[in-house]
């Protein structure tokens, strides 16, 4: 009975990972596909890898786009984080209100903010370029970790703290070798979200971007109205590699596979 | 715990993206010219990029845009930053009167006498005798369609309400388009129609034919190529392309009842950084020379340049298409819309498809 | 009195660097198109502008705004609904069945779509989905004689699609809960008499609330904006509050109306979570 009981969980498992993977599979076997039109079946190619090399407009977006992910992702979940830490410790007046800002930068379409932002950042004399961005990037990532680390501080309130206290911990190591560990996975999902969000994100790259400099999601938007070719999927196939490889890194540097 | 490994790697890795950040902007060099443009449309191409540089040593830099609205918010809020823009005419009057362009010295265009007169002199783009356009290349939005499931050719463009093509049909999502295609049909005027009702009765027709929307020439092509429908609107020129580069079964025509034509123009900034380059770079597209390749290489719309058309070689798609003197007859040129205009097809347009959705 | 001062400098050096952030980038930008919503016209490059309410009206009175309203919030209850079924136990089974390596690995293998781009997942899918796609050739190879096989263009495929993206989001938010819960409560709990139900209803649902409902917040209200997901995916059936609401600002020049119309959005959301915030609140009490 217990064996049926795990075997059905890995059964679910195993299955939502195939519905995840179906289209990254996809994407990744079409970048080996020499039809520049996706035409099926599949003739074994590696021409977009190549042609790929010479791309330095798509290239450069890339590692853009990277590179401010990663930034955004460094500095989004180290303020977010301080403010869940704030709202899960301290009762006082405003904190609802607070609470209640969080709302319009995930609820009103980024198209909006991208535009408001690109008026107010001219009008104050922000202007255009990867600084830009990265205001925007962060601004908008910050809700997501707000609200990841808060859930995450939920199941755990003050009481580890006040007990490391008692047993003579200073209020450093108590935050320091308690919460911060306790925090931990909280905190790597926001950084998680924070990322992607800033990796995906179109409009505010669109509209803040100065003139040539881009980031993926903008030229894959464009080279969708021009003509995308499997140079998109090899870039993206290279990206998926590159990340796997850092995320084994990670899992190696941060071991959340559970103590227990 | 969290070891010093983790925090020494966390370190590292932030240094590591802020330097690839900082390799990668490029501030405004003083060699450099910015063109505004939807992207692969003719003026990115990168042996013309080097061909320029090397004649005038001008670096040009490119930034793209979506949709016309898109160009002119752009225009709006950052000025000074580009030099060259790409404004459909129907656009370049409103363009002028916001203060976004700037006249053009037409004696510096050395192409300007080949140009097609009807476009070169259209008050689309001269306005109090200033030249703020220079008319750059022109096409026309008809009926395109599967030579070999469509038979006999279609003439008319009731043939997109044809029952026997239900479900078989791919609309360009854009409202001025659809609104002009159903004017045409009820016999109205394709710009200001006056009888917005009959228009919209017309389009909720097609409920049963719609299958989807296209939105670019690319998505068309693999749209066809997957057999997803059987005919469509279509730009010509697009249209020469996909048979002639995608090698793909099209057929195209300029519906008896009549078609859309259009012209793009290209324009100068308003204080632009460098508005003689601006104008250097202008005159370059519209030689010949410049055609020439990217008609034949690549595949372009008309030019308005008839120096430029004539050097096109006989056996052209394009050329044959807009060489048809008879179906050029039958256009109705696009013309400047107030904003209201735009607002009031807008609005009909998505409560169409509203109601194609449920 | 030390205490309280200590405490406000606390919550102050806490709160600021991101507030601070949030109002100059975000917020006072926002602010100024919430104005523009109240005007006649974007006030841009001398055009003269009025107060007006007519962007808002224009809401009650064109029926097919409310149609749309209406469709994005079904597509966002249905996405929601979906990641959440597929999530939850997803997640309960990581955090409480799978351990060690395993547990490692999976989770890896959730996160690392969070690193593809969205925009090629969508189309990626369009490949799958269509007539002629992986999926209609996976049954022709099955079953020749099948007819075409088709999904893209339709409701569900949008649904797909955004569930797609969003699952991982939920099972990561549901899991760092869940995760956090001590299994000594649960063995408690047994060992009171409770049955399996019973402690999954009266113990781990009510603690590991916080993270569903940040998972739930952060799908249903991109969702209901969405509008890249339902043109590429829906065709004809993409039509949705996202998709006009974007039309105001790319296909005509009326910012206040699309401004206006993302402002009631706003409005509905808060809404809807201030109704089922006593509901809620009940339950999160005890926390």
């Amino acid at each position: 009975m217990r064996d049926l009981g795990i075997w059905a969980v890995r059964l679910y498992l195993g299955l939502m990972l195939l519905f995840l993977y179906l289209p990254i599979v996809v994407m990744v076997l079409l970048a080996f596909n020499r039809s520049p039109l996706y035409q099926l079946p599949i003739v074994w190619d590696t021409v977009w890898f190549q042609s790929l090399i010479h791309n330095d407009r798509l290239v450069g977006a890339g590692l853009n786009s990277v590179g401010l992910a990663l930034v955004n992702m460094v500095i989004a979940t180290a303020l977010g984080t301080m403010v869940a830490i704030a709202f899960a410790r301290y009762q006082f007046r405003g904190k609802a209100v607070l609470e209640l800002l969080l709302f319009p930068p995930i609820t009103i379409p980024w198209l909006i903010i991208g535009i408001s932002m690109l008026i107010f950042f001219f009008w104050v004399g922000i202007g255009r370029g990867l600084h830009a961005m990265l205001l925007g990037h962060v601004a908008l990532s910050l809700p997501y970790v707000i609200m990841v680390v808060g859930a995450r501080l939920k199941g755990y309130g003050p009481a580890l703290e006040e007990a490391a206290a008692t047993l003579g911990a200073s209020p450093w190591q108590a935050f320091w070798r308690v919460s911060l560990p306790v925090m931990a996975p909280g905190v790597a999902a926001a950084a998680l979200f924070a990322f992607a969000v800033s990796f995906d994100q179109f409009v505010i790259s669109y509209f803040l971007a100065p003139p040539g400099v881009s980031t993926l999601p903008v030229e894959i938007y464009a080279a969708i109205r021009k003509g995308f070719t499997p140079e998109i999927n090899a870039i993206s196939t290279i990206i998926i590699l590159f990340s796997m490889g850092l995320m084994l890194l990670i899992a190696r540097l941060y071991r959340f596979g559970g103590e227990r | 715990m969290i070891s010093r490994r983790a925090l020494m790697g966390t370190a590292a890795a932030t240094l590591a993206a802020a330097a690839t950040l900082a390799v990668s902007p490029r501030a405004r060099a003083a060699g450099d010219l910015h063109v505004l443009n939807w992207q692969g449309y003719g003026t990115d191409e990168a042996w013309a990029l080097e061909a320029f540089k090397k004649k005038t040593g001008l670096n040009v830099v490119h930034d793209y845009f979506n949709s016309e609205q898109e160009m002119l918010t752009k225009l709006r809020t950052s000025p000074g930053a580009y030099d060259v823009v790409l404004i459909n005419s129907t656009y370049t009057q409103q363009a002028s009167s916001e203060g976004l362009i700037q006249p053009i010295d037409t004696s510096k265009v050395t192409n300007f006498a080949n140009l097609l007169p009807a476009m070169r002199d259209s008050a689309y783009l001269n306005t109090g005798g200033k030249t703020f356009g220079i008319s750059w290349v022109w096409g026309m939005t008809g009926i395109a369609y599967n030579e070999e499931t469509v038979k006999p050719a279609p003439t008319s463009v009731e043939v997109l309400w044809d029952p026997k093509l239900a479900g078989r049909v791919c609309l360009r999502d854009d409202a001025i388009e659809v609104v002009s295609f159903a004017a045409i049909a009820t016999g109205q005027d394709m710009n200001h129609p006056k009888d917005l009702d009959k228009i919209k009765a017309k389009l909720l027709a097609l409920k049963p034919q719609v299958k989807t929307f296209w939105a670019s020439e690319d998505e068309w092509n693999k749209f066809f190529a997957a057999k997803q429908f059987d005919v469509s609107t279509y730009w010509s020129g697009s249209a020469a392309r996909s048979k002639t580069n995608s090698k793909l079964p099209v057929g195209f025509m300029i519906p008896k009842e009549g078609g859309i034509g259009w012209f793009d123009g290209l324009s100068v900034a308003k204080g632009a950084p460098n508005a003689d380059g601006a104008t250097a770079f202008i005159d370059y597209m519209v030689s010949p020379e410049f055609y020439y390749e990217w008609a034949t290489k690549i595949g372009a719309p008309a030019s308005a340049n008839l120096k430029a058309n004539a050097t096109l070689p006989d056996g052209d798609v394009g050329k044959a298409i807009h060489g048809d003197v008879e179906a050029v007859k039958r256009l109705t040129y696009m013309a400047p819309l107030s904003d209201q205009e735009r607002q009031a097809y807008g609005d009909l347009w998505s409560e169409v498809k509203t109601e194609l959705a449920q | 009195m030390m205490q309280e001062a200590r405490r406000r400098v606390a919550i102050g050096f806490l709160t600021a660097p991101a507030y601070v952030w949030l109002t100059v980038t975000v917020l006072l930008p926002l602010s100024a198109m919430l104005f523009f919503s109240f005007l006649t016209v974007a006030p841009i490059n001398g055009r003269e502008a009025q107060l007006t309410t007519e962007h808002y009206l224009t809401f009650i009175d064109k029926d097919f705004y409310r149609t749309l309203t209406w469709r994005s919030l079904r597509l966002g209850f249905d996405v929601t609904l979906a990641c959440v079924l597929v999530g939850y136990p997803a997640a309960l089974a990581l955090a409480k069945h799978v351990k060690g390596r395993w547990r490692e690995a999976i989770f890896l293998l959730i996160i690392l779509p969070f690193w593809s781009n969205a925009l090629v997942r969508v189309y990626s899918w369009t490949m799958v989905m269509r007539e002629g796609g992986f999926l209609d050739w996976v049954l022709h190879w099955m079953a020749p004689d099948a007819p075409p096989f088709g999904l893209l263009f339709t409701y569900p495929a949008i649904v797909i699609g955004l569930v797609h993206s969003y699952l991982p989001y939920v099972v990561l938010t549901c899991y760092i809960s869940l995760e956090a819960i001590d299994d000594s409560l649960m063995e408690a709990a047994r060992s009171l008499g409770a049955s399996t139900l019973q402690v999954f209803w009266r113990v781990i649902l009510p603690l590991s609330l916080p993270g569903l409902l940040v998972g739930v917040i952060l799908t249903f209200i991109p969702v209901i904006g969405s509008f890249m997901e339902p043109r590429i995916l829906g065709g004809r059936a993409g039509i949705m509050l996202g998709t006009v609401i974007e039309d105001q600002f790319t296909t005509v020049f009326n910012w206040p109306r699309g401004a206006a119309l993302s402002f009631i959005m706003l409005g509905i959301v808060l809404l809807i979570f201030a109704a089922s915030a006593p509901l809620l609140r009940s339950r999160l009490k005890g926390l």
